[in-house]
């Protein structure tokens, strides 16, 4: 029986040890030392000009800085490492000056050969840069002494300065870079001039940084921020409730309603500008007829799915392009109209008195509710005598399924999401309804063409004046909406849940939470992440 | 016995190249390209087509096979398309926190499950017997998933013992533990009574008690040790299995694991670490089924290897 004592014993003083060394509660309302974030997936790589997913490329935000900024709500491009620039009258020369008394994390100056040594990396092969089309305008990059660069472009650009605020263009030390050679991908050190520094990357566990206390700008508030991999949406929100982090991103969405009214949490939210739609294979059977793929936006009620299978996370789509993006035109307040007498009556005009069946594709876990609301799309589809059958796979099978071209194509209608880093309409417009868009050489599904369309978005393309640039993209708009290659749907919402103590996160519409400081313009507002 | 197990290991290499074939072929034949898949839908065909390339996507089959078989010769696992990384590093990473979970819940489950068996069966058909079983079905039938939030509520949230997730500390490893080994549990104690209900009506096993012996020395040093053969191959499967990653604690528990690897791995169709990964995991598997086979002799003086 002693003996059995002694175990326990042992047993107890081993729980004891453990619970003790369960680290120090979160939940002391003093700043915190080490603010931690929990994210759904671990980085891919760390170098910013790598970048391919968004939540990555927030964590690369607190390491490296851009030239210049694009302000979230008010689509202005404001100052960071640039703090003023002329652009010529042809808008070919791009004149940067750069801000004075900026150190990289290694102790090396920013001045005008790092910004010609970072922007011509971009162009080299060896650097994975998935969207190397942003830098193809870029003719020559020259350092005209120490604090100002010029640029040189190659045909007008308007998206060009706006471009430039996206994480693939930040910054980077020459020197850094050279020295880290092959680690420079998963160990970028001392490569930026951000606020906080790479310290450490736990494969699949965590990202360690710390505060870099030379920042040019406001002075970090925490010592260190831990970024922790956290797959399950159910283990993030687990982690906020017990106080293991501070902030984790898209908790589960059913949880979101009750979240909002959990006094311990907050939950942040914006629309973002990812737009959800099903594409209909215009070259298929009967899509081929715009009054059938009208019918098919009229048979719809996005509204009632959004409330009752989205739990809210979405707005309806009132245009082809999502509103916080330039050149938006709403087209139709309110979205396409849920009518489903209208959708009969197209259909039988058409010839489709008694419907017809197609088959349906759908993603699942990668859009919010995506299976789910593509099986009420097809309930209500069956209201007006369609017969969708919901079919989903694994996405890398879908991918591979949009990318086939359109004689081998299996693509009826499917269910797709689509984001664009630049805050402009050009992303979903020409990457979605231009005729390159087309799989296999874009993945545009819906295989829409109309020779209008093209010359408008070809035109905008080249179009310096920002007024005459938006009539085109207005006209575009409308002819696309009214011709409804795609049943349109809603943007989706993006959100985190935080501690209540932590202030100030926004979320940016390109899928983002603040990276600690909004741009640095006065004019424009200026704020930053607190603790309170 | 070394030249048994010189032999043993041996005839492993056969086996390691067939797996590698499967796996090659496998990933090879779902859809999906890794270029495409890494650099996003919004990339440019050209950038995807320069990557493919790069990669060593364009080639034949057999050409890219003979390819890998000569890295593989090298020592060179080749690297991961999705991080760029070395696959060897990426596998390193991970294989401490995998290993680390297997030892744990394969010597609670041991434990516990040995010790409920023995209850079980020196007591059978009474209240306790019954409980332990029930208990052990329970283990069984309870999702991973569920068990694993299930704890984490109570053990985190509610009562602030534990942390939710993560690694590092041993207080990270008690509850992904516990849910593992809950499984595992189930299977080593009822393994362990029926095993041990055959031995004891044996005919020396009533010779032991005619002497006099303790219940003690009767149980644990004649019965059990002579019933240990078949739990010893249920621990070494559960443990060999263990080693190849738990996918669904490691994610419930945010657990840096080869599970998650692996897994992660097949849907970005990152061919050469799902290469890797399972190779690395079918030459551990065959080390620990060798392991239980050496431990056969030492559990059986009459099993000899020679």
């Amino acid at each position: 029986m002693r003996r059995y004592g002694v175990v326990l014993l042992v047993l107890t003083a081993l729980v004891g040890a453990l619970v003790a060394g369960a680290g120090d509660p979160v939940g002391a309302q003093a700043v915190p030392r080490q603010l931690r974030i929990a994210i759904g997936i671990d980085a891919d790589r760390l170098d910013p000009a790598e970048q391919t997913t968004t939540t990555v490329a927030n964590i690369v935000d607190y390491m490296f800085e851009t030239l210049v900024d694009l302000h979230p709500t008010k689509l202005q491009v404001v100052p960071r490492l640039a703090t003023r620039w002329q652009i010529s009258s042809d808008g070919l020369t791009y004149t940067f000056t750069l801000r004075r008394g900026v150190r990289f994390h290694d102790g090396t100056p920013l001045n005008a050969e790092a910004v010609k040594f970072s922007l011509e990396r971009l162009k080299d092969p060896r650097v994975a840069m998935a969207l190397r089309f942003l830098v193809q305008p870029v003719q020559s990059v020259e350092a005209v002494g120490e604090e100002t660069v010029r640029i040189r472009l190659n045909r007008v650009t308007p998206t060009f300065l706006a471009d430039l605020s996206t994480t693939q263009f930040a910054i980077v030390s020459p020197a850094a870079v050279q020295r880290a050679g092959d680690r420079w991908r998963s160990a970028p050190a001392g490569g930026g001039t951000g606020p906080y520094m790479f310290k450490e990357w736990r494969r699949g566990d965590s990202i360690l940084l710390e505060r870099n206390p030379n920042y040019w700008g406001k002075k970090p508030l925490f010592d260190e921020i831990l970024f922790r991999v956290v797959p399950d949406a159910g283990t993030r929100l687990t982690q906020v409730l017990a106080g293991d982090v501070h902030q984790a991103m898209l908790p589960p969405a059913p949880d979101v309603k009750g979240l909002r009214r959990n006094p311990q949490v907050k939950v942040v939210e914006a629309a973002s500008d990812r737009v959800i739609f099903v594409a209909m294979n215009t070259q298929w059977g009967p899509f081929k007829d715009v009054r059938v793929r009208q019918a098919m936006n009229y048979a719809v009620n996005k509204k009632a799915i959004l409330a009752s299978v989205l739990f809210d996370l979405g707005t309806v789509a009132d245009s082809p392009c999502p509103p916080m993006m330039f050149g938006y035109h709403r087209v139709r307040e309110g979205g396409w109209p849920f009518s489903p007498t209208r959708a009969k009556e197209l259909l039988a005009q058409a010839g489709y008195r008694d419907g017809f069946q197609v088959d349906f594709f759908t993603p699942t876990g990668r859009y919010i509710q995506d299976f789910q609301f593509a099986q009420a799309i097809a309930g209500q589809l069956r209201n007006v005598g369609i017969r969708a059958n919901v079919t989903t796979m694994d996405w890398p099978s879908y991918v591979a399924m949009i990318q086939t071209p359109p004689e081998r194509t299996r693509i009826q209608m499917l269910v797709l999401g689509w984001a664009w880093p630049v805050l402009d309409c050009d992303g979903v417009l020409y990457g979605q309804f231009h005729t390159s868009s087309h799989p296999p050489r874009g993945l545009g599904p819906a295989f829409y063409g109309n020779p209008r369309v093209d010359q408008l978005l070809e035109q905008q393309r080249q179009e310096p004046n920002v007024e005459r640039r938006k009539a085109l993209l207005k006209e575009a708009q409308e002819i696309i909406w009214n011709e409804a290659p795609w049943i349109w749907l809603w943007s989706q919402k993006w959100y985190v849940v935080t501690h209540r103590s932590l202030e100030g996160v926004l979320i940016h519409p390109i899928e983002k939470w603040t990276a600690l400081c909004e741009p640095q313009e006065p004019a424009v507002g200026h704020h930053c992440v607190n603790w309170r | 016995m070394g030249a048994y197990i010189l032999r043993r290991l041996a005839l492993a290499v056969p086996t390691l190249v067939g797996v590698t074939v499967v796996v090659f072929a496998l990933i090879r034949l779902v859809p999906g390209d890794p270029a495409r898949l890494v650099l996003g839908l919004q990339a440019s065909e050209e950038e995807v087509q320069r990557l493919r390339v790069q990669l060593g996507l364009d080639q034949p089959l057999p050409v890219q096979y003979v390819r890998f078989l000569g890295r593989l010769l090298q020592g060179d696992l080749g690297r991961s398309v999705v991080t760029g990384e070395p696959v060897a590093r990426e596998i390193a990473a991970r294989l401490p926190a995998t290993v680390q979970l297997a030892v744990a819940s394969t010597l609670v489950a041991t434990a516990a499950g040995v010790a409920a068996g023995v209850v079980s069966a020196t007591r059978q058909y009474s209240w306790l017997d019954y409980l332990v079983m029930t208990v052990a079905l329970a283990g069984i039938s309870l999702p991973v998933f569920w068990l694993g939030l299930m704890l984490m509520l109570l053990f985190s949230v509610h009562l602030r013992w534990l942390p939710a997730g993560g690694y590092g500390t041993p207080a990270h490893l008690v509850l992904p533990t516990v849910t593992l080994a809950a499984f595992s549990v189930a299977i080593i104690a009822r393994m362990t009574r029926s095993s041990l209900l055959e031995v004891l009506h044996q005919d020396y096993v009533r010779t032991a008690w005619a002497k006099g012996l303790g219940s003690r020395a009767v149980v644990l040093r004649h019965a059990l040790k002579n019933a240990l053969i078949p739990v010893v191959t249920v621990i070494g499967l559960q443990f060999g299995g263990l080693l190849g990653g738990a996918i669904l604690t490691e994610t419930v528990f945010a657990w840096p694991g080869m599970g998650r690897l692996l897994v992660g791995a097949i849907v970005a169709r990152d061919y050469p670490v799902v290469q890797g990964a399972v190779l690395v995991f079918a030459a551990l598997f065959t080390l620990v089924n060798l392991a239980v086979d050496v431990l056969y002799a030492y559990v059986d003086p009459r099993i000899h290897y020679g």
